[in-house]
């Protein structure tokens, strides 16, 4: 067996078996289930703050309103009366547990609205279109339903890269491309720091000393990053996993036609887009993993891990806004172009990929250029690695690091 | 065999190492002494080949150091490192391996091992519960598992009770008789005169003294005299023969560092005479005085 090899199960088993892994793995667990229950809940929040209304009028005009604001689910009646009290009061609505008192009238020979509601900025004109038919009616004679009718445009949407077969699914590639970098992101950051405090551990704890003494630091280095880069692609499936199976709770409560992600997810994700966002996913870890690994073997003091830690995060914070930019815009210039720059490409490609239809050639170039990278970092913070765990007291001037990468 | 020859290291503007040669035989247990910063870290690390010399030679039975002979090494840094939440068996384990052990064989070694070091029992612990001592017992266990051909011991005695610090002389000992060859330093000099055949002693990363104990001791110009009583009559006895003053150790014995070619029959034959003699005791120099002389900082032979 290899050098790699004993150094990646060695530190499978060794995180495998420390409570730190099996805690995040089972708070992200955690953490999904209630992100499943959370839109059931919020809905039922916005529900009860914003849609309930008590709606007076007369009776046949109150019937007509709330009919059509139902229909398009802008509002739910909950109290039908003639009138409003004179003085319209908080403890009024919350006996009722309603968000405002409409009071509908005919003025003039169009609608007019008394609001009353516990939320000012609770209310806008968007809301009330639904009463634009029985207004125009009011005003004109033409029955609503002649308006609601001439409301309604046909329309047909035609894919012209063959990516996506409706609105639908390109709209859900859109949010399924989002969260699967924001995983990325996450498992980074979260990846880097617990790198960073491994790498800074075996150094003040010397072990680091008769590691380079057995083995080369290169082969140290791959196997310690390899393993949790490994590790985090599994803790990511499952938590992908328990999100799939938890999307039926996510989906029950918002009354919609789908009955689970997972159902709305297969037509809509490829295999080629799993297999990029596997590959991308290790690749980007491997990248920024190995230059944090490299970075923590300069530090004496797992305190001194701070100073070092924030710069080195500004690439991932940079890649994920240029990959927000790529949702919208998967094919501008300066967006394919980042699709190809180490380190920021992890994340550009895979949101092209996910939302549009990228050329084989692209894919390939940009596996290609961060293979290559991943090649180069191991190289170069081999080296580092090397010296840096040996090196104790102050910082290395950036001279002395590129001496060092000359060696 | 180990042949350090002329090796030369600085760390900018440091000259850790500035002309160090030695030649380890096979199958000897060879003590490397000098003070603190003299470079006897420095030189370990290039002999395992955690950083290469500027200049100069280190070759391992005739040819210069590579990957393979190196993972027949074993070393024992001065900085104990463990990974404080391994098992201990599963710690040892992984350093057999990585010295090329397969997963069984490394296991069966580990569990003989930790009885020989009296640590049976400690098999599922990590190794952050473990005392000090037994830390190290575990570290050295690493470190020899693979039956290395050459041990680089760096202060193996450091920080350890007598008891501790017997058990891993023990081990020493029984790793010497199979053959292997043991590099060694430590500032504990009863120890390291016990265990070593042979020394080289460094300060200021330059060679002071190297042999055996016999050779150090022949070059050695003193030999210390101990007399028991402490007569003023004994004192001016020695005074006669032209002897320097004598100093009081703390058995309350007097001590005299005479010339190595001194007349020792006439000094007993003069003691005698002043008075009721009890002890009259020609040593030979320890490798402590023997140490101290090589670096200059003092050179009475106590």
């Amino acid at each position: 067996m290899n050098e790699v090899a004993i150094v990646f199960s060695a530190e499978i088993m060794r995180k495998l078996r420390s409570r730190v892994f099996i805690v995040a793995t089972l708070l992200g667990i955690f953490a999904i289930a209630a992100l499943s229950y959370a839109p059931r809940m919020i809905e039922g929040m916005i529900r009860s703050s914003t849609d309930n209304i008590v709606l007076a009028g007369p009776a046949q005009l109150r019937e007509r309103a709330a009919t059509l604001m139902q229909e398009r689910k802008d509002f739910r009646v909950i109290a039908s009366v003639d009138h409003l009290p004179p003085y319209v009061t908080a403890k009024y609505l919350d006996g009722l547990h309603a968000a405002a008192g409409i009071a509908i009238a005919v003025e003039g020979g169009r609608l007019h609205l008394d609001i009353y509601p516990r939320d000012l900025a609770a209310f806008n004109d968007v809301q009330f279109r639904s009463l634009v038919p029985l207004n125009e009616e009011l005003a004109t004679g033409v029955p609503a339903s002649r308006f609601a009718a001439a409301s309604r445009i046909e329309r047909s949407v035609h894919p012209i890269d063959a990516k996506f077969a409706d609105a639908g699914s390109a709209t859900f590639a859109h949010g399924i491309a989002f969260g699967l970098i924001f995983i990325l992101y996450l498992a980074i950051i979260m990846g880097s720091q617990g790198m960073m405090a491994a790498v800074a551990e075996e150094k003040t704890s010397r072990i680091a000393e008769i590691l380079v003494a057995t083995i080369s630091p290169v082969s140290l280095l791959t196997g310690k990053v390899l393993a949790a880069a490994t590790l985090a692609l599994a803790q990511v499936g499952i938590w992908l996993a328990s999100g799939l199976l938890l999307s039926p709770l996510a989906l029950s409560g918002l009354e919609r036609n789908a009955t689970s992600v997972a159902a709305v997810a297969a037509p809509t994700i490829q295999p080629t887009e799993i297999i990029a966002f596997v590959l991308f996913f290790l690749l980007g870890y491997l990248e920024f993993s190995i230059v944090n690994a490299a970075a923590a073997s300069l530090v004496s003091r797992t305190e001194d891990l701070g100073s070092i830690s924030a710069p080195l995060l500004m690439p991932v914070i940079g890649a994920f806004l240029i990959a927000q930019f790529a949702i919208v815009q998967p094919n501008a210039p300066w967006v394919v172009a980042f699709s190809f720059t180490p380190f920021i490409s992890p994340f550009v490609m895979f949101t092209r990929i996910a939302v549009t239809a990228v050329p084989l050639w692209q894919m390939a170039l940009a596996v290609g250029v961060n293979a290559l990278t991943v090649a180069i970092a191991f190289y170069a913070a081999g080296k580092i690695y090397r010296v840096g765990m040996l090196l104790y007291g102050k910082l290395p001037s950036p001279k002395q690091i590129i001496a060092t990468l000359r060696a | 065999m180990l042949v350090v020859d002329h090796v030369k290291r600085s760390f900018g503007s440091i000259k850790a190492v500035r002309d160090i040669g030695f030649t380890c035989p096979a199958g000897t247990v060879f003590g490397l002494l000098g003070p603190n910063g003299a470079g006897k870290t420095t030189m370990m690390r290039m002999i395992l080949g955690i950083f290469p010399p500027d200049s100069g030679t280190i070759t391992w039975q005739g040819r210069p150091i590579d990957r393979n002979a190196r993972r027949r090494f074993g070393y024992l840094p001065e900085e104990r490192g463990l990974y404080g939440k391994m098992r201990v068996l599963d710690h040892i384990v992984y350093f057999g391996r990585l010295h090329g052990l397969d997963e069984f064989d490394a296991r069966d070694r580990a569990v003989v091992w930790l009885k020989t070091l009296g640590l049976e029992g400690n098999e599922k612990r990590a190794c952050g519960e473990l005392s000090k001592g037994n830390q190290q017992k575990v570290q050295l266990a690493c470190a020899i598992l693979h039956e290395p051909d050459l041990l680089i011991l760096d202060e193996p005695f450091s920080g350890l009770d007598p008891v501790n610090a017997e058990v891993i002389l023990d081990c020493i000992r029984l790793l010497a008789s199979r053959g292997t060859t043991l590099l060694l330093s430590s500032h504990q000099m009863w120890q390291i005169e016990n265990a070593c055949s042979a020394f080289t002693i460094i300060g200021a990363g330059e060679v002071r003294a190297a042999g055996t104990l016999a050779e150090l001791r022949a070059g050695f110009p003193t030999r210390p005299v101990r007399v028991v009583p402490d007569l003023p009559a004994i004192r001016a006895a020695f005074a006669s023969c032209g002897a320097p003053e004598p100093h009081v150790d703390a058995g309350g014995a007097l001590v005299y560092d005479l010339p190595v070619d001194a007349d020792f029959g006439r000094l007993l034959r003069y003691a005698v005479a002043a008075g009721p003699l009890e002890t009259f005791q020609r040593e030979e120099p320890s490798l402590n005085a023997i140490y101290m002389r090589a670096l200059g900082t003092r050179e009475t032979a106590a």
